[in-house]
């Protein structure tokens, strides 16, 4: 174990992969001379070479068009997205052509490609450059989508990623960038796509939380176990796969489901989990299930106002006492 | 369709009546004209019949609910049946769901992140029960009725911590006797611990019980209320019947001017009448030609047939004819209506099926009121002579004593015959001496002289 921050996490687990494979390379904005805006390949293009850690020009579709190609062709690039938000300009390489290139070649073609970058709150970066985006690539069937909240989960899941002969969507956060972790230093440490992880164990409410809001649900807890309210915080870590029978279990234990999350509440992914669990064990359920995302509105570039679209620690304790009728 | 029933109105005087009890449980089948609810007025107790057969969809008032007349209280139909615009037409009649409607919009909104829209139903939702499908699982695991778990949830919603705290009062298991020894001891069938087969409380489960609640009363008591060494007195709880019982005769004493006139009727030929019956393979008694007499004479009097009210004298062009019955618990005085129309083996019929009503506690309350004027007789316990206290508002109660061969003076002659004592109570603010008097000469002529009726 070392520990390191979130985003060292990522970096060592990039320059082990191409110690391990040279089929492995990264390319994006500013990632060869820079390492990338929040220093993820620092160092790679000196340790492996320009010709795997590499520039590209600031076009998102060509940058997911070589990649595609290139992974059809044998190799394994990682490419990186300065801000998830620019996968918008490049929806069609993703969408249609990453996500349905193995089906429409009726599996012929493996696309060994892993799409990364970060995304959400605290920067103040405005609307365009800090939405939580990642509902809507769990919408489309053809990519896995992976969204490690912890340094431990993002060296685990990346290298899954990495590995997997599957297009990945790998979304990080911005503002864990800087939170330090225990790290495995295991070169093959891998973390399964499709099994979530019980951030904590309760008994009262689940409350299933993705990225950042894991560390929120986790605060709320604490405040919920003051209150003698056994919060289970769950994190899926992959929404496609989603480990549905965890949460699932959870719910038939406790009766009371919270979603929360940074991606709008209207049609975010908290919502299909609301629904599918409601399907799955409506018997079960003491209250109906509450979804908590950010407000229908574009996310405010003044912090204070950014943070009032987001769900705050209050909201996700006052959604698992109304769960309780409390 | 779905059928309604309701708090029925059974007399004039009845205003609301208790539910004691439901013999068909939310969910389950019944059949029209067979009991469905066993009910509680300030007269009796009495089962009520199905108005329709089908099954009972929801019980609005459950035991010891005290509901005015003609107010929903349960609804009857065919399963999956909407019964919504019937529960709301329920909930309307409820005056407590009324004014918490209604004081709604002065309440102060709960939450700012309750939308409006919510408010609106959550009204309405007022007076049904909900509950949580968790809350209906962990009902099924504890086999509990969901519905018979107070709710803590918003609107009435039954939460999984309200059945999990819930504690269904255990089924007492009691042989009838029992269950009768305690009702008339005052015994609570729950505090009894029971020595039969499973647990079931048999006859001396309750008499011990009676006999420690004697020896509890006398260990405190027996200081202080001056009952002699190993002797005790008890205070034994007043039941309904009892207390109505009491209040009305009090009330009428202190309200009639009641006095008493009495005659002797020789009753040879009402003997001769039965025999001439009796050869017909018809019965009647000696008490029907009495009630066939009286009805007949009161239509010559008709002010012993009135009744004094607020607006002045209330005069009845008909006899319902009361007759009081002893039965376990107390007294009731059902009446025989237009009496003076029967034939006297209608009479007969009609008091006979009365009386059978009256033991087994099915009187229905309209057979109760709305009586004119009443007979007592307790000719069979061998009194003599006994006098009756008036059964408010009517005017007047014949007391019937026994029939006892008694030396007679006829022609001079000292003769047996079987004589039988008539006792008039009348109120004197409505009848004076003499038309009383005259009232009891004609009833004596009627039974001394049966021929005279016709």
């Amino acid at each position: 174990m070392s520990r390191k921050t979130y985003a060292m996490a990522i970096r060592d687990v990039l320059a082990s992969e191409m110690k391990r494979d040279e089929k492995v390379y990264v390319m994006g904005e500013d990632v060869q001379k820079l390492g990338g805006i929040f220093g993820c390949t620092r160092g790679l293009a000196d340790e492996f070479g320009d010709d795997r850690c590499f520039n590209t020009p600031i076009s998102e579709q060509l940058m997911i068009g070589a990649g595609l190609g290139s992974a059809c062709s044998g190799m394994r690039p990682v490419v990186e997205l300065m801000y998830m938000d620019f996968t918008f300009v490049a929806m069609d390489q993703i969408l249609n052509q990453v996500a349905k290139t193995r089906y429409v070649f009726g599996g012929k073609a493996r696309i060994p490609l892993v799409i990364r970058g970060q995304q959400g709150i605290g920067r103040g970066n405005a609307a365009t450059h800090s939405q939580s985006v990642e509902s809507i690539f769990m919408h489309f069937p053809g990519i896995k989508v992976a969204c490690p909240a912890t340094g431990e989960d993002a060296a685990g899941l990346l290298r899954t990623a990495i590995r997997d002969d599957n297009p990945v969507m790998f979304f990080e956060h911005k503002g864990l960038y800087a939170t330090k972790f225990e790290v495995p230093d295991d070169p093959d440490f891998c973390i399964p796509f499709g099994k979530a992880r019980i951030a904590k164990a309760g008994t009262d409410v689940t409350i299933v939380a993705n990225l950042l809001y894991v560390h929120r649900a986790l605060e709320a807890a604490a405040i919920l176990e003051k209150e003698g309210i056994s919060a289970e915080v769950i994190d899926p870590r992959t929404l496609v796969p989603f480990d549905y029978d965890a949460v699932e279990e959870s719910v038939k234990k406790t009766g009371r489901l919270v979603v929360v999350h940074e991606a709008h509440k209207t049609a975010g992914w908290g919502r299909e989990v609301a629904a599918e669990i409601s399907e799955r064990c409506f018997r079960y359920l003491d209250a109906a299930p509450i979804t908590l995302g950010t407000k229908a509105c574009p996310l405010p570039f003044a912090l204070n106002l950014e943070e009032a679209a987001v769900p705050s620690v209050a909201d996700i304790v006052a959604a698992a006492k109304a769960t309780l009728y409390k | 369709m779905a059928v309604k029933v309701i708090m029925p109105k059974q007399g004039l005087q009845m205003t609301e009546g208790t539910i004691t009890g439901w013999l068909v449980e939310e969910g389950g089948s019944c059949t029209e004209g067979t009991p469905l609810f066993e009910m509680e007025t300030d007269k009796l107790t009495i089962t009520m019949d199905a108005p329709a057969t089908g099954t009972l969809l929801k019980i609005i008032h459950g035991v010891d609910a005290v509901v005015p007349i003609t107010h929903t209280i349960a609804i009857i139909g065919e399963p999956g049946e909407d019964i919504a615009a019937l529960l709301a037409e329920a909930e309307a009649q409820n005056p407590a769901a009324a004014s918490t409607a209604s004081a709604a919009p002065a309440a102060p909104a709960a939450a700012p992140a309750a939308p409006a829209a919510q408010a609106a139903p959550a009204k309405e939702q007022e007076g049904k029960k909900f509950a949580t499908p968790r809350a209906k699982m962990r009902a099924e695991e504890k086999s509990v009725n969901v519905m018979d778990v107070p709710a803590s949830g918003p609107d009435n919603l039954v939460i999984e911590r309200d059945v999990l705290a819930y504690e269904p009062a255990p089924a007492v298991k009691a042989t009838p006797l029992a269950k009768k020894i305690a009702e008339i001891e005052n015994v609570d069938l729950s505090e009894v611990k029971g020595t039969g087969s499973h647990g079931k409380i048999v006859k001396n489960d309750i008499l011990s019980a009676v006999a420690a609640r004697i020896a509890a009363a006398q260990t405190v008591k027996a200081k202080e209320d001056g009952a002699p060494a190993g002797r005790t007195k008890r205070v034994v709880p007043m039941t309904k019947m009892r207390k109505i019982i009491a209040e009305r005769m009090v009330a009428s004493l202190q309200t009639e001017a009641q006095l008493q006139h009495v005659v002797r009727c020789d009753m040879t030929n009402a003997a001769a009448l039965r025999e001439v019956y009796k050869k017909k393979n018809k019965k009647i008694s000696y008490n029907d030609i009495v009630l066939y007499a009286t009805s007949r004479a009161l239509m010559d009097f008709p002010m012993m047939n009135a009744s004094i009210t607020d607006e002045g004298i209330e005069m009845h062009d008909y006899v319902n004819l009361g007759m009081a019955v002893a039965i376990d618990t107390g007294l009731v005085v059902p009446n025989i209506k237009d009496a003076d129309m029967m034939r006297i083996d209608e009479i007969g019929v009609v008091a006979k099926e009365l009386a059978d009503k009256a033991k087994n506690n099915t009187l229905g309350l309209a057979e109760m009121s709305g009586g004119t004027f009443t007979v007592s007789n307790l000719g069979m316990f061998g009194l003599d002579q006994f006098t009756a206290i008036i059964n408010p508002p009517e005017s007047g109660i014949l007391a019937v004593g026994a029939i006892t061969k008694t030396p007679v003076v006829v022609n001079d002659q000292i003769v047996i015959r079987p004589m039988m004592s008539v006792t008039l109570s009348y109120d004197h603010r409505i009848v004076d001496g003499a038309p009383a008097a005259e009232f009891l000469r004609r009833v004596k002529e009627y039974i001394e002289e049966p021929t005279l009726m016709l």
